[in-house]
């Protein structure tokens, strides 16, 4: 299964050390793509570098402030989908399942489990 | 010595004012179905104040709001619950749907960003409520995936639910459609705007959380 930079649109093989270190271009955030979505791909390569840019800080604003910005993140894209800046598909079937929207896929690159973190969230907002 | 007293002192008031656990009373449902403005009217007529802002934009709650210790009373019952506002469910947000309402691009694109995170929010925080009362709008199709998603996961997690179809006061307001969308629920109609009806709501939600 491919990863491909939100920074600038390059794809990387499962197991590449680029997913594990980060992209050469210095983006730490991958998208996940399924084989079935490989489509994708093109869409974000045609999109502008300041594009780019705009959904890396949105996807940093909308999963937290909690992660880390220096490990390595793969996205799952089939929960949260972002088109371009500003247009978002979310498929809701899988986020009531509580599939996690960030994975951990093996040893060495990072998962953020984002209910544990939306958690801890609601206790700092509770104890307020 | 002074020591084991205040200790004592202090289990004991931290014993008289241990918190019990309250009803929390989750407002969900599509955008602009009517959801602040309900909770707006629940806490006017029983706190005297209203709780969020309303607008006719889509997606104008985009963080979950609560109120704490609501009580009505009913017949001589009473039900004391936390109301908590969400924001919106959807599966599509758009900004550009923003800019036709009159937002500005950035203005747009923020509250895309803001009303996505909402949505998950909203989703996170299901597991934690007792009742949930589910807000639809009469007066559009029921049968969308955000809805039959919505009540389909409340069904499965055994949640209590109220459902509501708001707009009533509408001429193109349709509860028989919504009662048939979803016949396992009474479907209560109202307009949160206007207070018609609400005195049936009330009894209703006295039936499902009392």
């Amino acid at each position: 299964m491919p990863h491909q930079c939100v920074k600038c649109g390059t794809l990387y093989d499962d197991g590449s050390n680029e997913i594990l270190q980060g992209c050469k271009c210095g983006g730490k955030l991958f998208f996940y793509i399924k084989k079935q979505s490989l489509e994708r791909k093109e869409e974000l390569i045609r999109l502008t570098k300041k594009e780019k840019e705009q959904i890396e800080e949105d996807i940093y604003d909308i999963i937290g402030n909690q992660i880390d910005k220096e490990k390595t993140i793969v996205l799952d894209i089939e929960t949260i989908n972002i088109l371009k800046p500003g247009k978002y598909e979310i498929d809701l079937v899988n986020l009531f399942k509580k599939q996690p929207l960030i994975y951990k896929l093996e040893e060495g690159k990072y998962m953020i489990d984002i209910i544990e973190s939306f958690k801890k969230m609601r206790d700092a907002h509770d104890e307020k | 010595m002074t020591g084991i007293f205040k200790k004592l002192l202090s289990k004991f008031f931290k014993n008289i004012f241990k918190k019990k656990k309250k009803v929390k009373l989750g407002l969900y449902g599509p955008p602009n179905g009517g959801k602040t403005t309900l909770a707006n009217k629940i806490c006017k007529d029983w706190l005297g104040e209203e709780m969020g802002t309303v607008s006719n934009i889509s997606h104008e709650t985009r963080e979950i709001q609560i109120k704490e210790e609501i009580t009505i009373k009913s017949k001589g019952k009473e039900l004391t619950f936390n109301l908590v506002d969400t924001p919106g469910i959807a599966t599509k947000i758009d900004y550009e749907e923003f800019i036709k309402e009159g937002l500005k691009e950035k203005e747009a694109k923020t509250r895309a960003k803001e009303a996505t995170k909402g949505v998950i929010d909203s989703i996170k925080w299901l597991d934690d409520m007792d009742v949930v009362i589910v807000v639809l709008d009469a007066t559009k199709d029921p049968y969308t995936q955000v809805n039959i998603t919505i009540i389909g996961n409340l069904e499965a997690r055994d949640i209590p639910v109220l459902l509501v179809a708001n707009k009533i006061d509408l001429k193109k307001a349709d509860i028989k459609k919504v009662q048939s969308a979803f016949p396992q629920y009474e479907v209560i109609g109202i307009s949160a705007k206007f207070g018609n009806n609400l005195d049936d709501f009330y009894e209703a939600l006295f039936r499902v959380a009392g």
